[in-house]
Order: structure tokens, then C-alpha cells, then sequence
């Protein structure tokens, strides 16, 4: 365990230089605060449609509107809030699927590419802790990513002082499980591709072009029932149960991933 | 036992859509014993690096088996008692030099309390103690080179492989270099060289194996090497008869000092002479075989490539 962690540690240090990597970051972070400078000018649009009077203040505008102004208001700000929310998810899903791609397409593939892997496997590590270790440390960086998109959108919610929508909360959590799913997929394919064929070939091996007879259901992931987009767009809830039967899923399915990478790559010539 | 034992080794690579095979190592046998430098030789091509790879299990031999110390070097615990410097020195170069060797050293499984006092021992050892703090990226391809070394020693192996060690180091790196080898070797060190740099090998190497083309040409020491081959054989005096004898025969004869001296560049043809001369009641001054470099014998054992 020691040793996956050495590698995990290492693979973080290693991530943390890569440029294209940070600048994906920074978008998704320049983005965030983007969707909060819209959602603020756009509230004081719409505070200043229904009163002459300017006010910065929900409390302020609501005050001085008759019951039908105040209904038609509430319904335009949460409208507004949750379509801002939904496309922050959105962004934010799609930044993190690009960096998951990134980070695990070239975790192994790019120490075979650069050599460095052959000094790394002349010490006493075996292939699996090797490639455990590289896997652990992208699931570190995508974790640092939820957060970063959990918290971002916790700051636009107390900073605007608005109310999140209840399927929002479980975004980054499920947002996070799903780059897992694609990350591990990316690992295992650029086990046999170039990282960039292997990424794209992840990215699309979604389910969703299938339904329930066809086998392919059942073996390509699930990448759409952990998009909540549509939920944070109705303001629909998500029902614990299937948060906990999806991560249960998500783990099964990356298990089961890494077991078939942790094959190929014992078997594979390394230079 | 044997440190490295190598039994009909043979890798073949499929290239290309139709596969097209090129075989890379044939039918390998060689055995590294405990406590010697040995020297791998031969051409580019030959399959020095292809067999190297292959004791480091970042290869799969498509036939034979290869060990390390009797283990299988299928086992990554081996490597434990391995030490090894690539041709290409890539290293993580996103680390400071003394982080980067701190990284290796736990890796290694050096106790933490040590791995500081080990990293400065190497640091100073192959006098990278100025360039410790500087990002590996920005070092020189020398100072790479030292680095990767002190990688390949931090755990004090029992067996070092050193893949074109030599090859970004000026005479100065090299003679130091040298020098550590020859103390490993005093301290019981199994090393295993490949190179290029033929007098660099012949100076430290216990032993060599010269490989052409996947197949090995030849191995032993240089003294076994040399051996059966020239023999020089010095007489006072030579009737006309008998030097016209010798002139229709392969050996070469020269006189110099009021001698003659008779090379006879195989073993029957130094029986040849030595009976002629015994028929002719010829004193004989001295026998003796001629050394050769191990220049000579490379040259000597490898087929000349076709001509382009």
C-alpha cells in the first residue's frame, strides 16, 4: 500500500505540472465566476423590470410588487437560478470529463511514452501497484475537482444569496463518480490506443445509444443517470437510494474496469 | 550462484498491419556470476537493449526464460537487490535532483531516517551537491546521467545494469565513473555493461559476451578471447628452403634485431610451422600468443554488414 501511494503521490506531482491540465482548470474556475458575474447582473435586471425604485435587495424589490408581480417574479428569478445552476453543472461536468480524459489517458501511457517508467519499474514495484498508484492519484485530482466545483457553486449560492436546487447538491458527488467511470475506461483503453483515441472512444461508449434488450445496455457505462442537469432544470429532487445504487454502480463498474487494465498491463511491452 | 542467467533467450517482434516479424534476440545463452563486471557488446541492433529490457520484465521473451539471482524476473521483489541506469536518462523532471533521488530512495524501501544521509552520500559521491536543488529538467545531459546513476546505487544493489553508462560523460565523469565501478567490484557487485566505448569495457570488465544480430558471437575473458588465436613464433636463423616453405603458407614473416618472427594466425597453422621447424632442427627462441585488444577481437568476431 505504501508503494501505490509513493506512485499515487508522485502521479499527483506529476499532474499538477502538466500546463494543459491547469488550464483546464482555470477555465472551469474563470467559468465559474463568469456564470456568477451573469447571474448577478441578471437578478438586478430583473429586480429593476418589476420596480422603479433600484434595490439590490430580493427582500427590497418583493416588498413593494402586488402578489401576482411578486408570484411572476419568484418564478422568473428561480427560473433564471436554476438555468444558470444547470449550465454551470454542465460546464462544470464537461471541464472535469476533459481533464478525467486527460489525467487518466496519459497516466500510463505518457510514463511509457517518456521512458520514465522503465527506472520507476526497475525498483521493487510491480506492475499493479505501479498502475493502482497512477489510477489513486487521478482519482486525488478528480477529487479536488468536485470539491473545487462544489464549493464554487456553494459561494455562487451563499455570495447571491439564492437557494439551490436539491439535485444541484448531489452534482459535484455524482460528477465525480462519473469521471471516475470514464477515467478508468480512458485508463483501459489507452492500454491498447493512443490517449487521445482511447479518450475518445471512453467519451463515447456511454449506453445511452442503446436500450434495455440490446447487450450493450448492460456492458458500456451509464454516464447519463449521473447527469442531473434536467433535475436541477425542473427542480426536481433525487432520491437518496438512487445517489447511493448509482455510486454503488460507479464503483462496481470502475472495479471491474481496473481488473481488465490490471490484466492488459501486466501483459504489456513497455518500451 | 548466478547473478543474471539468461537460457535460450529469443524475442521476436510483429511489426506493422501484416505482422512481419523481426527477431531481436536468438537463442540467447549467457550466465553473470556473482561479484564480476561483464561486459555486452556488439553493434547497434545486436539485442544488447532488447535482452536488458528483458531482465528487467518490461519485455516478455517469446521463448526461453531469464533470472535474477535463480528468481524468475517476472518477480518485482528481485528488484530489491537491481540497480539500473537506462540508455536515455528520463527521469521525472518535474522534481528538484535531491527530491527526485529521496523519491527513488523510498521507493527502494529505505527507511526514512536513512534516506537523507543516503541521497547526500550519492549527491556528493558523483558531485552533484550544487545542482541538488535545481529542477532536474534544467540539468545538463551529464549531470542527467549522474543522476541517474545515484538513482540506479541508492539502495546499494547487489547487481547494477548499466545501459550505455558512459555515453553523455566528459573524460573526467568517465574516469569517476570507472573508479566507482572498480570500487563496487572490490565491494562484491555484480555489474553488467553495455557499451559502446570498447577500452572503457576493457578496462573494468571481468568478462564480456559479444552479441551480432540477436546471436551471440562469442563470450569469456579477454584472455579466453585472445587465446587460439595468433602465435608468434621467434627463430635465430631460416634456410632458404624452409622460408620458401613458410612463404607459400597464410603466416607472415618478418625479421628485425637479426631475428625472425613467424605469425600464424590460427592454431594448425602454428602446428604446421612448429613441425617444420622441429624437422629442420631450427632453434626456437620463445612461442608466445600475441595479445590482441578487445578492439581486435570485437572486430574479429562480428560479420561485416552488407554493403549498401
Amino acid at each position: 500500500m505504501k508503494t501505490i501511494l509513493l506512485i499515487a503521490t508522485d502521479s499527483i506531482r506529476s499532474l499538477l505540472h502538466q500546463r494543459l491540465l491547469l488550464a483546464l482548470m482555470l477555465a472551469s474556475l474563470a467559468l465559474t465566476i463568469f456564470f456568477c458575474v451573469i447571474l448577478s447582473h441578471a437578478r438586478k435586471n430583473i429586480s429593476s423590470s418589476f420596480s422603479e425604485e433600484r434595490a439590490d435587495n430580493y427582500t427590497t424589490v418583493t416588498n413593494h410588487m402586488s402578489v401576482a408581480e411578486q408570484r411572476r417574479f419568484r418564478e422568473s428569478m428561480e427560473s433564471m437560478t436554476s438555468t444558470i445552476q444547470a449550465g454551470y453543472y454542465q460546464v462544470a461536468s464537461f471541464g472535469g470529463s476533459l481533464v478525467a480524459m486527460l489525467i487518466f489517458g496519459t497516466a500510463v501511457a505518457g510514463e511509457i511514452r517518456r521512458g520514465t517508467i522503465r527506472v520507476t519499474l526497475a525498483k521493487p514495484v510491480s506492475r499493479s501497484q505501479f498502475l493502482l498508484g497512477k489510477y489513486l492519484g487521478g482519482v486525488a485530482i478528480m477529487a479536488g475537482y468536485a470539491l473545487l466545483a462544489g464549493g464554487s457553486i456553494y459561494f455562487f449560492a451563499v455570495s447571491q444569496n439564492v437557494d439551490l436546487s436539491p439535485a444541484i447538491k448531489w452534482g459535484p458527488w455524482l460528477m465525480f463518480f462519473r469521471q471516475l467511470m470514464l477515467g478508468s475506461l480512458t485508463m483501459l483503453f489507452s492500454l491498447f490506443f493512443h490517449p487521445a483515441i482511447a479518450a475518445l472512444l471512453a467519451f463515447f461508449a456511454g449506453n445511452g445509444f442503446y436500450s434495455s434488450p440490446n447487450p450493450l445496455y448492460f456492458i458500456l457505462p451509464s454516464y447519463q443517470d449521473f447527469n442531473v442537469f434536467f433535475q436541477v432544470i425542473q427542480g426536481s429532487l433525487i432520491d437518496a437510494r438512487d445517489i447511493f445504487l448509482l455510486s454503488v454502480y460507479a464503483v462496481d463498474f470502475v472495479a471491474i474496469i481496473l481488473l481488465l487494465a490490471l490484466w492488459r498491463f501486466r501483459r504489456k511491452e513497455l518500451v | 550462484m548466478a547473478a543474471i542467467r539468461i537460457e535460450n533467450l529469443t524475442k521476436t517482434y510483429r511489426a506493422g498491419w501484416r505482422g512481419k516479424e523481426t527477431t531481436a534476440v536468438r537463442n540467447l545463452s549467457v550466465e553473470v556470476n556473482e561479484g564480476e563486471i561483464f561486459g555486452f557488446l556488439g553493434p547497434n541492433g545486436a539485442g544488447k537493449t532488447t535482452t536488458i529490457h528483458i531482465l528487467l520484465n518490461l519485455i516478455r521473451p517469446t521463448d526461453g526464460a531469464a533470472y535474477l539471482f535463480d528468481c524468475p524476473v517476472t518477480e518485482s521483489e528481485v528488484h530489491r537487490r537491481l540497480g539500473y541506469l537506462p540508455e536515455t536518462v528520463n527521469l521525472h523532471d518535474y522534481y528538484r535532483g535531491r527530491a527526485l533521488l529521496e523519491f527513488y530512495a523510498a521507493l527502494c524501501g529505505l527507511p526514512a531516517e536513512s534516506r537523507q544521509a543516503r541521497v547526500s552520500q550519492l549527491l556528493k559521491l558523483l558531485k552533484l551537491e550544487d545542482a541538488a536543488d535545481k529542477v532536474v529538467a534544467r540539468y545538463s545531459k551529464g549531470m542527467a546521467q549522474r543522476i541517474g546513476f545515484a538513482q540506479a546505487l541508492l539502495h546499494d544493489p547487489d547487481l547494477l545494469i548499466l545501459d550505455e553508462p558512459t555515453a553523455s560523460l566528459d573524460p573526467v565523469g568517465r574516469k569517476e565513473f570507472r573508479d566507482i565501478l572498480l570500487d563496487l567490484k572490490r565491494r562484491g557487485k555484480t555489474v553488467l555493461i553495455s557499451s559502446h566505448i570498447l577500452s572503457e569495457v576493457e578496462s573494468v570488465c571481468d568478462r564480456v559476451a559479444i552479441l551480432q544480430t540477436g546471436e551471440l558471437k562469442r563470450a569469456g575473458t579477454l584472455a579466453e578471447l585472445s587465446a587460439g588465436r595468433c602465435t608468434i613464433i621467434t627463430v635465430k636463423s631460416l634456410p632458404p628452403d624452409v622460408l620458401n616453405a613458410l612463404t607459400t603458407t597464410a603466416v607472415q614473416i618478418t625479421l628485425a634485431q637479426g631475428q625472425f618472427t613467424i605469425r600464424c594466425p590460427d592454431e594448425p597453422l602454428h602446428q604446421l610451422v612448429g613441425d617444420l621447424l622441429r624437422q629442420n632442427n631450427i632453434e626456437i627462441v620463445r612461442t608466445q600468443a600475441e595479445s590482441q585488444s578487445l578492439e581486435e577481437i570485437f572486430f574479429s568476431s562480428i560479420e561485416a554488414p552488407p554493403r549498401l
